[in-house]
């Protein structure tokens, strides 16, 4: 299965408690304990995901459809935000 | 037809006691006093603990011998040498003896602080914030700082200008409600503080300066009685405001984003981790229901006139 078609999912255990204020957003990590800062791209994901698990594709379709973004840059910032999520184990993609 | 109203006597306080009786509690069974929603059971044969209870703690409830206590705790004079040179007084809590001895002399700053670290250590059922709370027409002003930013200087001032003392030292967030409950106990002043409120509050009834302490010299104000008998009352939060004292500075207020207003508190907890989700949530909460500001004061009666001027969030 090729990059393009890795599917992620938020990590289990993850409810999405957050706030949004003033274009911020402050969000709850139930895995690690953090509280993290993000972005308006990073909430649209995870809750893009809380509908279920996407593709790359389909998550860069909702930054699309959210941000007056070009290609190259959403190409980028779709690779950038789904590392950072990763990271914070926030998502992860699917085994199979 | 006679009918008698109902009789509800007046709960006993510690200013019911005499010297000798009060002394006698704290040499004997111990002096068990409530403080809003805790309760102490506190042992001392140690004078000035005796002389430090009698000045501040008058206007408190007075609980019996059989009473639950939340914290049991001790200022004893530890054994060895020094109980005849330099004489020490060490802290503990159900025999536990978190610190090092103090001099004797820090017998009654020392059991502030021991019971503030029983609280801020323990009572994990609420968010717990370094700050100072005061209340007016049931909303409160959450002041978190650190050391030295001059936050018990202004509450003393506040709570002598028409403010509720809630606490000078823990905010105590309830997570079921998101309201503040009081903790009214003597407010700790350090140094030129000192000076400060003995000469802004007419009749302030301070314990005796006890010098070259950690904190350098410091002294209690008593708390004022008024806020002592409501202290079963809470309080919805309302502003947070994190002051800074600074010589000569004019006074100004700038409101705060509320994500970094969250940050900012969170930092100031003392349970924010170790209460996870629900800790999120009752800060979350708080920060809605707030303005956010950062303050910067050098004259007292400029600070007091702002806070007067503070309008209730929408």
């Amino acid at each position: 299965m090729g990059a393009s078609e890795t599917r992620w999912c938020l990590r289990p255990g993850q409810h999405l408690a957050y706030r949004q204020w003033d274009g911020k957003c402050v969000l709850y990590n139930d895995l690690s304990g953090d509280t993290h800062l993000l972005g308006d791209g990073g909430i649209e994901l995870l809750l893009a995901l809380r509908q279920g698990p996407a593709t790359r594709q389909a998550l860069a379709a909702v930054l699309q459809a959210e941000f007056d973004i070009d290609a190259d840059a959403l190409e980028r910032e779709t690779g950038t935000l789904l590392d950072d999520l990763q990271h914070l184990y926030l998502i992860d993609t699917l085994a199979c | 037809m006679l009918t008698a109203a109902p009789l509800t006597a007046a709960p006993l306080t510690v200013a019911s006691l005499s010297r000798s009786q009060l002394e006698a509690r704290l040499a004997g069974p111990g002096l068990t006093v409530r403080t809003g929603p805790f309760t102490s059971r506190i042992h001392s044969a140690i004078p000035q603990v005796a002389d430090g209870i009698e000045l501040l703690y008058g206007a408190y409830p007075l609980l019996g011998d059989g009473d639950f206590a939340d914290f049991h705790v001790g200022l004893r004079r530890p054994g060895g040498l020094h109980r005849w040179y330099k004489p020490q007084v060490s802290f503990d809590l159900d025999g536990l003896v978190p610190f090092e001895p103090l001099p004797e002399a820090h017998a009654f700053p020392m059991l502030e602080w021991g019971l503030n670290w029983c609280i801020s250590t323990r009572a994990h059922a609420y968010l717990m914030i370094h700050a100072a709370v005061v209340e007016r027409d049931g909303l409160a002003a959450i002041l978190p700082a650190p050391p030295g930013s001059g936050k018990s200087t202004l509450c003393a001032a506040l709570v002598h200008r028409g403010w509720r003392l809630l606490s000078d030292e823990l905010a105590l967030f309830c997570p079921r409600d998101g309201r503040l409950l009081p903790v009214p106990r003597p407010v700790s002043l350090k140094n030129r503080s000192i000076e400060v409120i003995r000469d802004y509050v007419a009749g302030a009834v301070l314990s005796a300066p006890v010098s070259n302490t950690t904190k350098g010299t410091v002294a209690h104000l008593k708390a004022p009685p008024a806020s002592v008998a409501r202290a079963g009352e809470s309080a919805r939060p309302a502003w947070i405001v994190f002051p800074k004292y600074e010589a000569g500075a004019a006074t100004s207020l700038e409101a705060i984003p509320r994500a970094r207003a969250f940050f900012r508190v969170a930092d100031n907890a003392f349970n924010y981790s170790h209460m996870g989700a629900s800790g999120f949530a009752t800060l979350a909460g708080a920060i809605d229901a707030c303005a956010s500001y950062d303050f910067r004061y050098s004259e007292l009666d400029e600070a007091i006139a702002v806070f007067a001027a503070l309008e209730a969030p929408r």
